[in-house]
Protein backbone atom coordinates (compact mmCIF):
# COMPACT_ATOMS: atom_id res chain seq x y z
CA UNK A 1 0.00 0.00 0.00
CA UNK A 2 0.92 3.67 -0.78
CA UNK A 3 2.70 5.63 2.48
CA UNK A 4 -0.26 8.18 3.18
CA UNK A 5 0.57 11.64 4.75
CA UNK A 6 -2.33 13.29 7.27
CA UNK A 7 -2.08 16.69 7.99
CA UNK A 8 -3.41 17.85 11.57
CA UNK A 9 -4.05 21.09 12.56
CA UNK A 10 -4.02 22.17 16.30
CA UNK A 11 -1.79 18.93 16.72
CA UNK A 12 0.21 19.90 19.54
CA UNK A 13 -2.42 19.65 22.64
CA UNK A 14 -5.54 17.60 23.87
CA UNK A 15 -7.69 15.69 20.65
CA UNK A 16 -5.06 17.09 17.72
CA UNK A 17 -2.33 15.48 19.87
CA UNK A 18 -4.40 12.40 20.17
CA UNK A 19 -4.81 12.18 16.55
CA UNK A 20 -1.49 12.38 16.04
CA UNK A 21 -0.11 9.63 18.17
CA UNK A 22 -3.29 7.41 16.60
CA UNK A 23 -2.22 7.95 13.17
CA UNK A 24 1.80 7.19 13.90
CA UNK A 25 0.54 4.19 15.26
CA UNK A 26 -0.99 3.39 12.28
CA UNK A 27 2.24 4.23 10.22
CA UNK A 28 0.80 7.45 8.43
CA UNK A 29 3.50 10.37 7.65
CA UNK A 30 2.38 13.11 9.50
CA UNK A 31 2.48 17.33 8.98
CA UNK A 32 1.43 18.40 12.26
CA UNK A 33 0.34 22.35 12.46
CA UNK A 34 0.19 24.45 15.63
CA UNK A 35 0.71 27.56 17.17
CA UNK A 36 4.81 28.55 17.75
CA UNK A 37 5.28 28.00 21.32
CA UNK A 38 2.84 25.18 22.01
CA UNK A 39 5.09 22.48 22.38
CA UNK A 40 4.96 21.21 18.29
CA UNK A 41 8.90 20.65 18.09
CA UNK A 42 8.74 18.58 21.13
CA UNK A 43 5.94 16.18 19.96
CA UNK A 44 7.03 15.78 16.71
CA UNK A 45 10.63 14.88 17.96
CA UNK A 46 8.47 12.13 20.44
CA UNK A 47 6.99 10.58 17.44
CA UNK A 48 9.64 10.36 15.45
CA UNK A 49 11.92 8.49 17.96
CA UNK A 50 8.91 6.22 18.59
CA UNK A 51 7.38 5.63 14.98
CA UNK A 52 9.21 4.82 12.35
CA UNK A 53 7.48 7.76 10.00
CA UNK A 54 7.93 10.93 8.51
CA UNK A 55 6.61 13.62 10.68
CA UNK A 56 7.05 17.26 9.45
CA UNK A 57 5.84 20.45 11.85
CA UNK A 58 4.87 23.51 10.67
CA UNK A 59 4.46 26.19 13.74
CA UNK A 60 2.04 29.15 12.32
CA UNK A 61 -1.05 30.81 13.69
CA UNK A 62 -4.06 29.66 10.96
CA UNK A 63 -5.81 32.73 11.30
CA UNK A 64 -3.34 34.62 9.48
CA UNK A 65 -4.53 34.05 5.87
CA UNK A 66 -1.31 33.55 4.28
CA UNK A 67 -0.79 30.36 6.12
CA UNK A 68 -3.01 28.24 4.12
CA UNK A 69 -0.94 28.79 1.15
CA UNK A 70 2.08 28.36 3.24
CA UNK A 71 1.31 24.77 4.35
CA UNK A 72 0.66 23.52 0.75
CA UNK A 73 3.69 25.26 -0.56
CA UNK A 74 5.58 24.16 2.17
CA UNK A 75 4.56 20.54 0.88
CA UNK A 76 5.04 21.13 -2.80
CA UNK A 77 8.79 22.54 -1.72
CA UNK A 78 9.39 18.71 -0.22
CA UNK A 79 7.78 16.57 -2.64
CA UNK A 80 4.21 15.28 -0.11
CA UNK A 81 1.22 14.66 -1.69
CA UNK A 82 -1.61 14.47 1.36
CA UNK A 83 -4.60 12.11 1.36
CA UNK A 84 -5.72 13.12 4.50
CA UNK A 85 -6.79 16.35 6.46
CA UNK A 86 -7.77 16.47 10.13
CA UNK A 87 -9.35 19.91 10.46
CA UNK A 88 -9.31 19.67 14.40
CA UNK A 89 -8.10 23.42 15.32
CA UNK A 90 -10.14 25.18 16.92
CA UNK A 91 -11.57 27.93 19.64
CA UNK A 92 -14.04 27.25 22.07
CA UNK A 93 -15.73 29.50 24.41
CA UNK A 94 -18.38 29.24 27.94
CA UNK A 95 -19.08 32.47 27.91
CA UNK A 96 -22.31 35.31 28.28
CA UNK A 97 -22.53 36.69 24.97
CA UNK A 98 -21.49 39.97 26.60
CA UNK A 99 -18.49 38.50 28.24
CA UNK A 100 -15.69 38.23 25.52
CA UNK A 101 -14.60 41.03 23.10
CA UNK A 102 -14.99 41.64 19.14
CA UNK A 103 -11.14 40.56 18.67
CA UNK A 104 -11.82 36.83 20.43
CA UNK A 105 -15.46 36.15 18.29
CA UNK A 106 -13.52 37.36 15.08
CA UNK A 107 -10.60 35.12 16.05
CA UNK A 108 -13.35 31.94 16.87
CA UNK A 109 -14.69 32.60 13.73
CA UNK A 110 -11.36 32.49 11.57
CA UNK A 111 -10.46 29.86 12.80
CA UNK A 112 -13.45 27.16 14.00
CA UNK A 113 -14.92 28.45 10.24
CA UNK A 114 -12.56 30.11 7.67
CA UNK A 115 -9.58 27.74 8.32
CA UNK A 116 -11.05 24.26 7.81
CA UNK A 117 -13.16 26.02 4.60
CA UNK A 118 -10.31 27.00 3.13
CA UNK A 119 -7.83 24.33 3.96
CA UNK A 120 -10.11 21.77 2.08
CA UNK A 121 -10.35 23.83 -0.71
CA UNK A 122 -7.15 23.81 -0.98
CA UNK A 123 -6.39 20.26 -0.04
CA UNK A 124 -8.78 18.80 -2.59
CA UNK A 125 -6.91 20.80 -4.77
CA UNK A 126 -3.24 18.89 -4.60
CA UNK A 127 -4.56 15.66 -3.63
CA UNK A 128 -6.04 14.65 -7.10
CA UNK A 129 -8.72 12.19 -7.89
CA UNK A 130 -6.46 9.09 -8.39
CA UNK A 131 -5.84 7.49 -4.73
CA UNK A 132 -8.49 8.19 -2.28
CA UNK A 133 -8.34 11.04 0.23
CA UNK A 134 -9.95 11.61 3.35
CA UNK A 135 -11.42 14.43 5.48
CA UNK A 136 -11.96 14.48 8.95
CA UNK A 137 -13.94 17.49 10.17
CA UNK A 138 -13.81 18.43 13.59
CA UNK A 139 -17.88 19.65 14.63
CA UNK A 140 -19.34 19.03 18.25
CA UNK A 141 -22.63 17.63 19.91
CA UNK A 142 -22.81 21.51 20.05
CA UNK A 143 -23.89 21.89 16.63
CA UNK A 144 -26.83 19.84 17.11
CA UNK A 145 -28.06 21.08 20.53
CA UNK A 146 -28.52 24.69 21.29
CA UNK A 147 -26.57 25.30 24.12
CA UNK A 148 -26.57 28.61 26.01
CA UNK A 149 -23.47 29.98 26.71
CA UNK A 150 -22.03 28.49 23.60
CA UNK A 151 -23.35 30.96 21.00
CA UNK A 152 -20.47 31.84 18.58
CA UNK A 153 -19.11 28.75 19.29
CA UNK A 154 -22.01 26.33 18.69
CA UNK A 155 -22.85 28.39 15.26
CA UNK A 156 -19.23 27.88 14.25
CA UNK A 157 -20.09 23.83 14.62
CA UNK A 158 -23.75 24.29 12.82
CA UNK A 159 -21.89 25.62 10.06
CA UNK A 160 -19.28 22.60 9.96
CA UNK A 161 -22.33 20.48 9.77
CA UNK A 162 -23.64 22.15 7.43
CA UNK A 163 -20.73 22.23 5.20
CA UNK A 164 -19.64 18.69 6.08
CA UNK A 165 -22.98 17.18 5.20
CA UNK A 166 -23.40 19.47 1.53
CA UNK A 167 -19.84 18.63 0.66
CA UNK A 168 -20.82 14.54 1.30
CA UNK A 169 -23.48 15.10 -1.41
CA UNK A 170 -21.74 17.16 -4.09
CA UNK A 171 -18.22 14.59 -3.54
CA UNK A 172 -20.33 11.58 -3.37
CA UNK A 173 -18.72 8.74 -5.76
CA UNK A 174 -15.80 10.68 -6.46
CA UNK A 175 -12.61 9.34 -3.88
CA UNK A 176 -12.66 11.91 -1.39
CA UNK A 177 -14.44 10.50 1.93
CA UNK A 178 -15.16 13.00 3.89
CA UNK A 179 -16.35 12.13 7.35
CA UNK A 180 -17.92 14.71 10.37
CA UNK A 181 -17.20 13.77 14.26
CA UNK A 182 -19.50 15.06 16.35
CA UNK A 183 -18.06 14.46 19.86
CA UNK A 184 -19.54 15.38 23.30
CA UNK A 185 -17.48 16.81 25.65
CA UNK A 186 -13.40 15.65 25.61
CA UNK A 187 -11.45 15.56 28.99
CA UNK A 188 -8.29 17.57 27.28
CA UNK A 189 -6.00 20.06 29.26
CA UNK A 190 -6.91 19.55 33.21
CA UNK A 191 -6.11 23.51 33.64
CA UNK A 192 -9.20 24.07 31.63
CA UNK A 193 -11.24 21.53 32.43
CA UNK A 194 -11.73 21.18 36.10
CA UNK A 195 -15.50 21.87 35.20
CA UNK A 196 -15.58 18.20 33.83
CA UNK A 197 -14.73 16.98 37.05
CA UNK A 198 -18.10 18.34 38.65
CA UNK A 199 -20.06 16.96 36.00
CA UNK A 200 -22.52 14.12 37.54
CA UNK A 201 -24.63 11.40 35.93
CA UNK A 202 -25.87 11.47 31.98
CA UNK A 203 -23.59 14.62 31.98
CA UNK A 204 -20.40 12.57 33.07
CA UNK A 205 -21.19 9.96 30.61
CA UNK A 206 -21.04 12.21 27.89
CA UNK A 207 -17.48 13.25 28.56
CA UNK A 208 -14.86 10.70 26.96
CA UNK A 209 -11.08 10.68 26.24
CA UNK A 210 -9.19 12.62 23.94
CA UNK A 211 -6.91 8.82 22.98
CA UNK A 212 -10.61 7.04 22.67
CA UNK A 213 -12.03 9.69 20.77
CA UNK A 214 -9.00 9.79 18.17
CA UNK A 215 -8.85 5.94 17.51
CA UNK A 216 -13.33 5.68 17.33
CA UNK A 217 -13.16 8.97 14.82
CA UNK A 218 -10.07 7.61 12.85
CA UNK A 219 -11.49 4.33 12.48
CA UNK A 220 -14.98 5.61 10.97
CA UNK A 221 -13.15 8.15 8.87
CA UNK A 222 -11.25 5.51 6.60
CA UNK A 223 -14.26 3.41 6.76
CA UNK A 224 -15.94 6.72 5.14
CA UNK A 225 -18.45 6.89 7.59
CA UNK A 226 -20.67 10.20 7.17
CA UNK A 227 -20.82 11.17 10.45
CA UNK A 228 -19.50 10.16 13.87
CA UNK A 229 -20.65 9.98 17.27
CA UNK A 230 -18.28 8.71 20.30
CA UNK A 231 -19.72 7.06 23.10
CA UNK A 232 -23.20 5.28 22.97
CA UNK A 233 -24.58 7.65 25.64
CA UNK A 234 -24.13 10.90 22.97
CA UNK A 235 -25.91 8.43 20.37
CA UNK A 236 -28.56 8.21 22.45
CA UNK A 237 -29.10 11.94 23.23
CA UNK A 238 -28.56 12.24 19.25
CA UNK A 239 -30.97 9.80 18.93
CA UNK A 240 -33.65 11.16 21.57
CA UNK A 241 -33.22 14.65 19.86
CA UNK A 242 -34.39 13.48 16.75
CA UNK A 243 -37.36 11.64 18.31
CA UNK A 244 -38.52 14.41 20.93
CA UNK A 245 -40.94 17.29 19.72
CA UNK A 246 -39.54 20.91 19.80
CA UNK A 247 -41.69 22.23 22.66
CA UNK A 248 -40.12 19.49 25.14
CA UNK A 249 -36.48 20.14 23.85
CA UNK A 250 -37.21 23.71 24.28
CA UNK A 251 -38.30 23.06 27.70
CA UNK A 252 -35.70 21.15 28.94
CA UNK A 253 -33.01 23.92 27.94
CA UNK A 254 -34.79 26.17 29.01
CA UNK A 255 -34.67 24.86 32.41
CA UNK A 256 -31.47 24.25 32.18
CA UNK A 257 -30.71 28.02 31.53
CA UNK A 258 -32.48 28.56 34.95
CA UNK A 259 -29.89 26.26 36.61
CA UNK A 260 -26.91 27.96 34.86
CA UNK A 261 -28.98 31.46 35.74
CA UNK A 262 -29.01 30.73 39.32
CA UNK A 263 -25.30 30.08 39.90
CA UNK B 1 23.09 25.10 61.84
CA UNK B 2 20.95 24.54 58.68
CA UNK B 3 17.58 24.41 59.25
CA UNK B 4 15.47 22.21 57.15
CA UNK B 5 11.28 21.77 56.70
CA UNK B 6 10.18 18.21 55.17
CA UNK B 7 6.58 18.00 54.77
CA UNK B 8 4.97 14.68 54.36
CA UNK B 9 7.04 13.49 57.03
CA UNK B 10 5.16 9.77 57.99
CA UNK B 11 5.30 9.30 54.56
CA UNK B 12 7.06 6.56 52.55
CA UNK B 13 9.89 8.80 50.86
CA UNK B 14 9.14 12.04 53.22
CA UNK B 15 10.52 9.59 56.95
CA UNK B 16 13.46 7.95 55.08
CA UNK B 17 14.44 11.52 53.82
CA UNK B 18 14.07 13.05 57.18
CA UNK B 19 16.44 10.01 58.59
CA UNK B 20 19.14 10.86 55.76
CA UNK B 21 19.11 14.67 56.65
CA UNK B 22 19.14 14.04 60.23
CA UNK B 23 22.03 11.48 59.91
CA UNK B 24 24.17 14.37 57.77
CA UNK B 25 24.01 16.75 60.69
CA UNK B 26 21.27 18.90 59.71
CA UNK B 27 18.38 19.92 62.02
CA UNK B 28 15.26 18.37 60.61
CA UNK B 29 11.46 19.76 61.29
CA UNK B 30 9.16 16.78 60.61
CA UNK B 31 5.73 18.35 59.14
CA UNK B 32 3.15 16.00 60.66
CA UNK B 33 -0.81 16.36 61.67
CA UNK B 34 -0.05 13.67 64.39
CA UNK B 35 3.46 14.33 66.14
CA UNK B 36 2.82 10.88 67.67
CA UNK B 37 2.41 9.26 64.41
CA UNK B 38 4.06 5.32 64.40
CA UNK B 39 5.54 6.03 60.74
CA UNK B 40 7.89 9.04 62.21
CA UNK B 41 11.35 8.25 62.94
CA UNK B 42 12.80 9.20 66.14
CA UNK B 43 16.01 11.15 65.73
CA UNK B 44 18.16 13.62 67.90
CA UNK B 45 18.04 15.64 64.94
CA UNK B 46 14.45 15.18 63.98
CA UNK B 47 11.95 17.61 65.91
CA UNK B 48 8.41 17.02 65.03
CA UNK B 49 6.15 20.05 64.24
CA UNK B 50 2.44 19.82 64.24
CA UNK B 51 0.95 21.13 61.47
CA UNK B 52 -1.20 20.39 57.99
CA UNK B 53 -0.34 21.78 54.70
CA UNK B 54 -4.06 22.72 54.58
CA UNK B 55 -3.28 25.71 56.86
CA UNK B 56 -1.45 28.46 55.99
CA UNK B 57 -1.04 29.77 59.71
CA UNK B 58 0.69 26.10 61.03
CA UNK B 59 2.97 26.23 57.62
CA UNK B 60 4.69 30.05 58.45
CA UNK B 61 5.21 28.55 62.06
CA UNK B 62 6.82 25.37 60.50
CA UNK B 63 9.18 27.34 57.97
CA UNK B 64 10.44 30.29 60.55
CA UNK B 65 14.03 30.12 60.35
CA UNK B 66 14.23 27.58 57.37
CA UNK B 67 16.68 27.98 54.81
CA UNK B 68 15.51 24.82 52.81
CA UNK B 69 12.08 22.70 52.36
CA UNK B 70 11.10 19.50 51.12
CA UNK B 71 7.47 19.26 50.05
CA UNK B 72 6.59 15.62 49.42
CA UNK B 73 3.09 15.57 51.21
CA UNK B 74 0.67 14.58 48.85
CA UNK B 75 -2.51 12.69 48.54
CA UNK B 76 -1.19 9.15 46.68
CA UNK B 77 -3.79 6.77 47.31
CA UNK B 78 -5.42 5.35 44.21
CA UNK B 79 -9.23 6.58 45.87
CA UNK B 80 -10.22 8.84 48.18
CA UNK B 81 -14.13 8.86 49.54
CA UNK B 82 -13.89 12.60 49.44
CA UNK B 83 -13.51 13.55 45.56
CA UNK B 84 -12.20 16.85 46.42
CA UNK B 85 -9.69 15.83 48.91
CA UNK B 86 -6.67 15.08 46.05
CA UNK B 87 -6.92 18.84 44.15
CA UNK B 88 -6.78 20.32 48.11
CA UNK B 89 -4.25 18.06 49.63
CA UNK B 90 -2.11 18.20 45.81
CA UNK B 91 -2.60 21.77 43.97
CA UNK B 92 -3.97 24.07 46.93
CA UNK B 93 -1.45 22.23 49.67
CA UNK B 94 1.55 22.70 47.06
CA UNK B 95 0.56 26.16 46.40
CA UNK B 96 0.01 27.12 50.51
CA UNK B 97 3.95 25.36 50.81
CA UNK B 98 5.51 27.57 48.24
CA UNK B 99 3.36 30.73 49.31
CA UNK B 100 4.77 30.52 52.55
CA UNK B 101 8.06 29.63 51.80
CA UNK B 102 8.39 32.61 49.63
CA UNK B 103 7.06 34.74 52.99
CA UNK B 104 9.85 33.13 55.03
CA UNK B 105 12.48 33.61 52.46
CA UNK B 106 13.27 30.13 52.32
CA UNK B 107 16.39 30.20 50.06
CA UNK B 108 15.14 26.56 48.20
CA UNK B 109 12.72 24.25 48.00
CA UNK B 110 12.70 20.53 46.59
CA UNK B 111 9.40 19.25 45.32
CA UNK B 112 8.47 16.07 44.79
CA UNK B 113 6.20 15.34 41.87
CA UNK B 114 5.59 11.90 39.96
CA UNK B 115 6.93 10.32 36.82
CA UNK B 116 2.90 10.03 36.62
CA UNK B 117 2.54 14.16 35.18
CA UNK B 118 3.78 12.01 31.88
CA UNK B 119 1.90 8.48 32.40
CA UNK B 120 2.11 6.11 30.17
CA UNK B 121 4.84 5.67 27.54
CA UNK B 122 5.46 4.71 23.53
CA UNK B 123 8.74 2.09 22.87
CA UNK B 124 11.59 4.24 24.09
CA UNK B 125 12.31 5.54 27.97
CA UNK B 126 10.93 9.09 27.97
CA UNK B 127 13.05 11.87 29.20
CA UNK B 128 11.65 15.01 31.05
CA UNK B 129 11.28 17.57 28.19
CA UNK B 130 8.97 14.81 26.29
CA UNK B 131 5.28 15.11 26.03
CA UNK B 132 2.24 13.20 27.56
CA UNK B 133 0.39 11.12 25.28
CA UNK B 134 -2.63 10.56 27.17
CA UNK B 135 -5.34 12.74 29.06
CA UNK B 136 -5.75 12.85 32.84
CA UNK B 137 -8.28 10.52 33.73
CA UNK B 138 -6.11 9.38 37.05
CA UNK B 139 -7.06 12.20 39.15
CA UNK B 140 -3.68 11.57 41.75
CA UNK B 141 -2.10 12.43 38.14
CA UNK B 142 -4.03 15.38 37.03
CA UNK B 143 -3.51 17.05 40.07
CA UNK B 144 0.25 16.45 40.84
CA UNK B 145 0.39 17.91 37.18
CA UNK B 146 -1.63 21.15 38.21
CA UNK B 147 0.87 21.11 40.93
CA UNK B 148 4.00 21.54 38.86
CA UNK B 149 1.60 24.60 36.72
CA UNK B 150 2.06 26.24 40.70
CA UNK B 151 5.32 25.68 41.14
CA UNK B 152 6.41 26.93 37.25
CA UNK B 153 4.13 30.34 38.61
CA UNK B 154 6.45 30.11 41.57
CA UNK B 155 10.01 29.93 40.04
CA UNK B 156 8.84 32.71 37.44
CA UNK B 157 8.01 34.68 40.38
CA UNK B 158 11.38 34.22 41.32
CA UNK B 159 11.20 31.25 43.95
CA UNK B 160 14.23 28.69 43.48
CA UNK B 161 12.12 25.13 43.53
CA UNK B 162 13.37 22.15 41.78
CA UNK B 163 11.23 19.53 40.99
CA UNK B 164 12.05 15.61 41.28
CA UNK B 165 9.99 12.84 39.66
CA UNK B 166 10.36 9.72 41.21
CA UNK B 167 8.83 6.69 39.69
CA UNK B 168 6.93 3.26 41.22
CA UNK B 169 8.90 3.78 44.54
CA UNK B 170 9.65 0.74 46.71
CA UNK B 171 11.88 -0.29 49.54
CA UNK B 172 11.58 -0.65 52.75
CA UNK B 173 9.17 0.77 54.78
CA UNK B 174 5.82 0.60 55.94
CA UNK B 175 2.93 -0.65 53.46
CA UNK B 176 0.39 1.46 52.45
CA UNK B 177 -2.48 2.04 50.41
CA UNK B 178 -0.37 4.59 48.76
CA UNK B 179 2.52 2.20 47.77
CA UNK B 180 1.25 -0.13 45.21
CA UNK B 181 4.96 -1.78 44.72
CA UNK B 182 5.15 -2.81 48.81
CA UNK B 183 1.36 -4.05 48.37
CA UNK B 184 2.37 -6.37 45.63
CA UNK B 185 5.51 -7.71 47.43
CA UNK B 186 4.09 -8.07 50.41
CA UNK B 187 0.98 -9.62 48.77
CA UNK B 188 3.27 -12.26 47.28
CA UNK B 189 5.48 -13.33 49.87
CA UNK B 190 2.16 -14.19 51.83
CA UNK B 191 0.88 -15.39 48.88
CA UNK B 192 -2.03 -13.61 48.30
CA UNK B 193 -1.01 -11.40 44.80
CA UNK B 194 -1.05 -14.52 42.46
CA UNK B 195 -2.18 -12.44 39.09
CA UNK B 196 0.06 -11.30 36.54
CA UNK B 197 -1.86 -8.51 34.28
CA UNK B 198 -2.04 -9.24 30.52
CA UNK B 199 0.76 -11.63 29.42
CA UNK B 200 2.89 -9.97 31.69
CA UNK B 201 5.12 -8.34 28.86
CA UNK B 202 4.22 -4.58 30.19
CA UNK B 203 7.28 -3.10 31.91
CA UNK B 204 7.19 -0.18 33.87
CA UNK B 205 9.52 1.53 35.92
CA UNK B 206 11.00 0.70 39.50
CA UNK B 207 12.70 3.26 41.64
CA UNK B 208 14.73 2.30 44.73
CA UNK B 209 13.44 4.18 47.99
CA UNK B 210 17.70 5.02 49.04
CA UNK B 211 18.16 5.89 45.72
CA UNK B 212 15.54 8.30 45.19
CA UNK B 213 15.89 10.03 49.00
CA UNK B 214 19.52 10.43 48.35
CA UNK B 215 18.18 11.77 44.44
CA UNK B 216 16.23 14.23 46.52
CA UNK B 217 18.95 15.64 48.53
CA UNK B 218 21.46 15.61 46.19
CA UNK B 219 18.36 18.25 43.45
CA UNK B 220 18.13 20.17 46.65
CA UNK B 221 22.31 20.65 46.38
CA UNK B 222 22.38 21.01 42.49
CA UNK B 223 19.06 20.31 40.92
CA UNK B 224 19.20 23.84 38.66
CA UNK B 225 15.91 26.00 39.48
CA UNK B 226 12.79 25.67 37.62
CA UNK B 227 14.08 21.77 36.35
CA UNK B 228 12.65 18.50 36.78
CA UNK B 229 14.32 15.54 37.41
CA UNK B 230 13.44 11.87 36.78
CA UNK B 231 14.25 10.01 39.77
CA UNK B 232 14.12 6.50 38.52
CA UNK B 233 14.75 2.89 37.97
CA UNK B 234 15.19 -0.20 35.68
CA UNK B 235 12.37 -0.46 33.55
CA UNK B 236 11.07 -4.32 34.34
CA UNK B 237 8.52 -6.47 33.17
CA UNK B 238 5.74 -8.27 34.83
CA UNK B 239 6.74 -11.02 34.11
CA UNK B 240 10.75 -10.27 35.54
CA UNK B 241 9.55 -8.58 38.53
CA UNK B 242 7.45 -11.74 40.04
CA UNK B 243 10.53 -14.16 39.07
CA UNK B 244 13.21 -11.55 40.65
CA UNK B 245 10.67 -11.54 43.91
CA UNK B 246 10.22 -15.13 43.43
CA UNK B 247 14.19 -15.94 43.74
CA UNK B 248 14.85 -12.53 46.31
CA UNK B 249 12.40 -14.74 48.44
CA UNK B 250 12.76 -18.45 47.25
CA UNK B 251 8.98 -18.42 47.13
CA UNK B 252 7.65 -19.73 44.01
CA UNK B 253 3.76 -19.19 43.16
CA UNK B 254 1.72 -20.27 39.96
CA UNK B 255 1.00 -17.12 38.98
CA UNK B 256 -2.13 -16.32 36.95
CA UNK B 257 -2.11 -14.18 33.82
CA UNK B 258 -5.28 -12.14 33.34
CA UNK B 259 -6.72 -11.06 30.19
CA UNK B 260 -6.67 -6.58 30.30
CA UNK B 261 -10.03 -6.34 29.08
CA UNK B 262 -11.00 -8.90 31.92
CA UNK B 263 -9.56 -6.51 34.24
CA UNK B 264 -11.15 -4.06 32.92
CA UNK B 265 -14.63 -5.72 32.98
CA UNK B 266 -13.61 -6.35 37.13
CA UNK B 267 -13.18 -2.65 37.34
CA UNK B 268 -16.04 -1.67 36.82
CA UNK B 269 -17.55 -4.07 38.88
CA UNK B 270 -15.56 -2.81 41.60
CA UNK B 271 -16.55 0.77 40.64
CA UNK B 272 -19.92 -0.05 40.93
CA UNK B 273 -19.48 -1.32 44.18
CA UNK B 274 -18.40 1.91 45.25
CA UNK B 275 -20.64 3.90 43.95
CA UNK B 276 -23.48 2.04 45.78
CA UNK B 277 -21.78 0.98 49.44
CA UNK B 278 -18.90 3.87 49.04
CA UNK B 279 -16.30 1.17 49.95
CA UNK B 280 -12.80 1.11 48.88
CA UNK B 281 -12.36 -0.02 45.14
CA UNK B 282 -9.61 -2.42 44.23
CA UNK B 283 -9.28 -1.42 41.41
CA UNK B 284 -10.79 1.39 38.85
CA UNK B 285 -10.90 1.24 34.98
CA UNK B 286 -8.74 4.61 34.39
CA UNK B 287 -6.03 2.11 35.99
CA UNK B 288 -6.85 -1.17 34.16
CA UNK B 289 -6.62 1.05 31.08
CA UNK B 290 -3.43 1.83 31.70
CA UNK B 291 -2.29 -1.93 31.56
CA UNK B 292 -2.77 -1.39 27.82
CA UNK B 293 0.78 0.89 28.12
CA UNK B 294 4.29 0.77 29.18
CA UNK B 295 5.90 3.36 31.76
CA UNK B 296 9.73 3.68 31.00
CA UNK B 297 11.48 6.51 32.02
CA UNK B 298 15.09 7.48 31.36
CA UNK B 299 17.07 9.13 34.85
CA UNK B 300 19.66 10.83 32.73
CA UNK B 301 19.32 14.04 33.31
CA UNK B 302 19.35 13.20 37.01
CA UNK B 303 22.70 10.79 36.83
CA UNK B 304 24.36 13.70 34.64
CA UNK B 305 23.54 16.80 36.95
CA UNK B 306 22.79 15.48 39.99
CA UNK B 307 25.45 12.75 40.00
CA UNK B 308 21.88 10.32 40.60
CA UNK B 309 22.39 6.55 40.75
CA UNK B 310 20.57 3.20 40.80
CA UNK B 311 20.94 0.57 42.51
CA UNK B 312 20.44 -2.69 40.35
CA UNK B 313 16.82 -3.54 41.01
CA UNK B 314 17.42 -7.26 41.93
CA UNK B 315 19.87 -6.17 44.86
CA UNK B 316 17.06 -3.79 45.64
CA UNK B 317 14.21 -6.39 45.54
CA UNK B 318 16.45 -8.43 47.54
CA UNK B 319 16.25 -6.17 50.63
CA UNK B 320 12.95 -5.05 50.34
CA UNK B 321 12.49 -8.74 50.47
CA UNK B 322 13.57 -9.55 53.00
CA UNK B 323 12.58 -6.31 55.07
CA UNK B 324 9.02 -7.52 54.60
CA UNK B 325 9.61 -11.10 55.76
CA UNK B 326 10.87 -10.05 58.93
CA UNK B 327 7.71 -7.69 59.50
Amino acid sequence: MQQLTAIITGASEGLGKSFAIELARRNINLVLVALPGSGLPQLAAYIRKNFNIRVDELEMDLTDAENYHNIFNYLQLVGITAHMLINNAGLGNWSWFEDKNIIFYKKQIELNVITPVLLTRLFLEQAGSKTTSYILNVGSLGGLFVVPKKQVYGATKSFIRYFTKCLQLELSGSNVRISLLSPGGINTKPELLVMNNKLKGIARATILEAEDVARIAIDGMLRGKKEIIPGAVNRLLVLLNSMLPAFVKESIIRSRLKLILKR
Amino acid sequence: MIKILVTGATGFIGRELCLALAGKGYQVRALCRNTNHPYLIKHKNIVPVQGDILYPDSLKKAMQDCTQVYHTAALAKMWCRNPDAFYDTNVIGTRNVLSAATNAGVAKLVYTSTCGVWGPTLNFPLSEDEPRIVGFPIVYERTKYLAELEVQQFVNQGLNVVTVNPSRVFGEGPVTDSNTVSKMVSGYLRGKWRIIPGNGEQVANYAYLPDVVNGHIAAMEKGLKGNRYILGGEDISFNQFFSTVGTASGIKHRMLRVPQKAIKLYSHVEQFKTRLTGLPPFFLPEFADRLKFDQKYSSQKAAMQLGYRITPFGDAMQKTVDYLKQT
